[in-house]
């Protein structure tokens, strides 16, 4: 279509009211100021009894208030335990080779009822690179990205090295995920 | 002076700048050759973030090389993730099969990341010239588009979005209000950006004139992008080999004419505005449809596909574990990054892995011109050449 290449204007000349210096230093402190007053205002106007979302500002104040993420957010694998308790994991292994860093290790086993399960469940949360090409890989929809951000960073690598307990989270807690993933990610009308 | 000069024994300073630096943001070392305050000669080294990013890829199957593509430029992920996608689709031979929503798709997200890249340099720009407010702004615009990306990848810098023969997911719901909402905050932005800098007597006097370089040195040593553009040559690759559906929207190429730092800066600014209108045309446009292809082989198919049919399931295991088959050759793709021609070159041998994936990265090319453009200016003008370059260490060193 049409649009075509077109010479910027690098000639741009100051006049004189420009080169007399101070006119313009005020200009740039009032466009500044038109940042500043209605944020300050804003902010008092919160801090005397109003609500954090009177703040017009951009940041938010982090431990007090926590970030809206979008359902699209991928936080920090975990299991999915079904409602009756168990793990949905079937140990097939595909999270295992579908991790690009090689940070999940499984050991499969057999219940006695025949089902399948992970005898051992191993996610080194520090070789994670947060992909969530696990969750994509998988059949059974066991493993999800949460929107837990929070926790994941440790002063050793022992304890970011999570096992099946640490893992584990239970269904009711994801929903807003394994819907996200049903609706936008894996749907059959994708196709 | 220059009595002084004869009875001083002097000679050049040899000084080290960086690697760590506050202003060699990226990780790069300058070795200078100081007469004074005048550069004699500009050494650079590269390669303190190198970390094999095409060794990893040769290692892991076709799609496990997505994340790594997202630490190349990792202001512009999404880019990159393309990139990589259209090389291999076309290895694949299904490159004119996608699904147009798809592709309208890629481009929307190609283009908000080519925003998010300009908002960065700009702003780091003028934060390392001194202007702390300016640079807020465009770090605001740049956060709010970070918002829309998150919203769509999941992430907001490491999207991992793209995948052969598709994407990740789909737009979320109220993608299109929420983008008129930021481009109107991020206009206003621009505005006060460009009123404090562009006519700012103190900013004009460190851009103007210096870095420079002629049309010829910039095709020489294979400059790209904005860089080449202000240079006043004439070449964007969304323009002169159109891909996804740039040749379906309207927008112009802003081109400078002596390549200093200015012109560079012109011509970002510019782009910034092109961005925006081709991500309002294309959302204005967008059809509505399958975002995968349709071809088990190439991408997984649905999950209640794989739980319900054995063939799906196959294809699925298959998929993840072997990875897909990409039948021999080799292949080059160019795409416009927001520094300049990012294309992967391919090979492949049959199989899962590819056997070479080579990236062709525009900071590469752009860094070996520093030297040339700072030689005989001060050692203040390393700041806003080496800024208006636009190192991206991740993507430099691989």
């Amino acid at each position: 279509m049409s649009g075509a290449y077109k010479k910027v204007n690098r000639g741009v000349t100051l006049t004189l009211w420009e080169r007399l210096y101070f006119p313009e230093v005020i200009r740039g402190v009032l466009i500044a100021a038109g940042h500043f007053v209605p944020n300050f205002v804003s902010v008092t106007k919160a801090y005397f009894g109003g609500k954090p979302s009177d703040r017009k500002i951009m940041t938010i104040y982090y431990p007090e208030e926590k970030p809206v993420l979008p359902e699209a957010y991928r936080g920090k694998p975990v299991l999915v335990r079904a409602r009756d308790g168990r793990g949905k994991c079937v140990a097939c292994g595909l999270c295992e080779v579908a991790c690009p860093p090689k940070c999940i290790s499984i050991v499969g086993g057999q219940r006695e009822d025949g089902t399948r399960y992970p005898v051992t469940y191993v996610l080194n949360g520090a070789v994670c690179i947060f992909c969530g090409f696990c969750e994509e890989a998988c059949p059974e929809e066991a493993i999800v990205m949460s929107d837990r951000y929070e926790g994941l960073c440790e002063y050793d690598r022992k304890p970011m090295v999570y096992d099946k307990e640490a893992l584990l989270v239970p269904e009711e807690k994801l929903t807003r995920r394994l819907d996200y993933i049903r609706r936008r990610m894996y749907g059959k009308w994708n196709y | 002076m220059s009595e002084l000069r004869m009875d001083l024994h002097t000679e050049p300073m040899i000084l080290s700048m960086g690697p760590s630096h506050p202003a060699t943001h990226g990780t790069v070392r300058f070795l200078l050759k100081l007469d004074g305050e005048k550069i004699l000669n500009c050494d650079t080294e590269i390669g303190y973030l190198h970390r094999a990013f095409e060794k990893h890829c040769e290692n892991g199957t076709w799609t496990q090389a997505f994340p790594y593509t997202d630490r190349l430029n990792y202001n512009s992920a999404v880019q990159n993730n393309v990139a990589y996608a259209l090389a291999a689709e076309e290895l694949l031979g299904v490159a004119g099969k996608m699904p147009e929503r798809a592709v309208y798709v890629r481009t929307i997200m190609c283009e908000l990341a080519r925003l998010a890249d300009h908002y960065t340099n700009l702003g780091a720009a003028t934060l390392e010239l001194g202007a702390l407010t300016a640079f807020l702004y465009f770090v605001e615009a740049r956060e709010l588009v970070w918002d829309l990306i998150e919203s769509v990848c999941g992430a907001r810098l490491t999207s991992n979005y793209v995948r052969i023969g598709g994407l990740a997911s789909d737009l979320p719901e109220g993608f299109a209000d929420h983008v008129k909402r930021v481009f109107a905050t991020n206009r206003e932005h621009w505005r006060q950006f460009d009123k404090l800098l562009t006519k700012n007597r103190i900013f004009m006097d460190r851009m103007r004139d210096t870095g420079a370089i002629s049309a010829e040195d910039a095709i020489a040593l294979g400059f790209t992008g904005p860089c080449l553009r202000a240079a006043g040559v004439e070449y964007d690759v969304r323009k002169a080999n159109p891909y996804l559906v740039y040749d379906r929207v309207d927008f112009d190429v802003p081109v400078g004419t002596t390549g200093d730092n200015f012109d560079k800066y012109l011509v970002r600014m510019e782009e910034i505005n092109q961005s925006l209108r081709i991500v309002e045309q294309l959302l204005g446009k967008l059809p509505k449809g399958p975002i995968n292809i349709n071809d088990a082989s190439v991408r997984n198919p649905a999950k209640e596909d794989v739980k319900n049919q054995i063939q799906s399931m196959i294809h699925h295991f298959k998929n993840t574990i072997e990875g897909i088959t990409v039948p021999a050759g080799e292949v080059y793709v160019p795409t416009e990054g927001s520094n300049g021609e990012v294309g992967f070159y391919l090979v492949s041998v049959g199989g899962g892995k590819p056997w070479k994936c080579r990236v062709r990265p525009p900071s590469f090319a752009l860094t070996q011109g520093v030297g040339e453009m700072v030689k005989g200016a001060f050692l203040a003008d390393i700041i806003p050449t080496f800024d208006m370059i636009n190192l991206i260490g991740g993507e430099c060193d691989r």
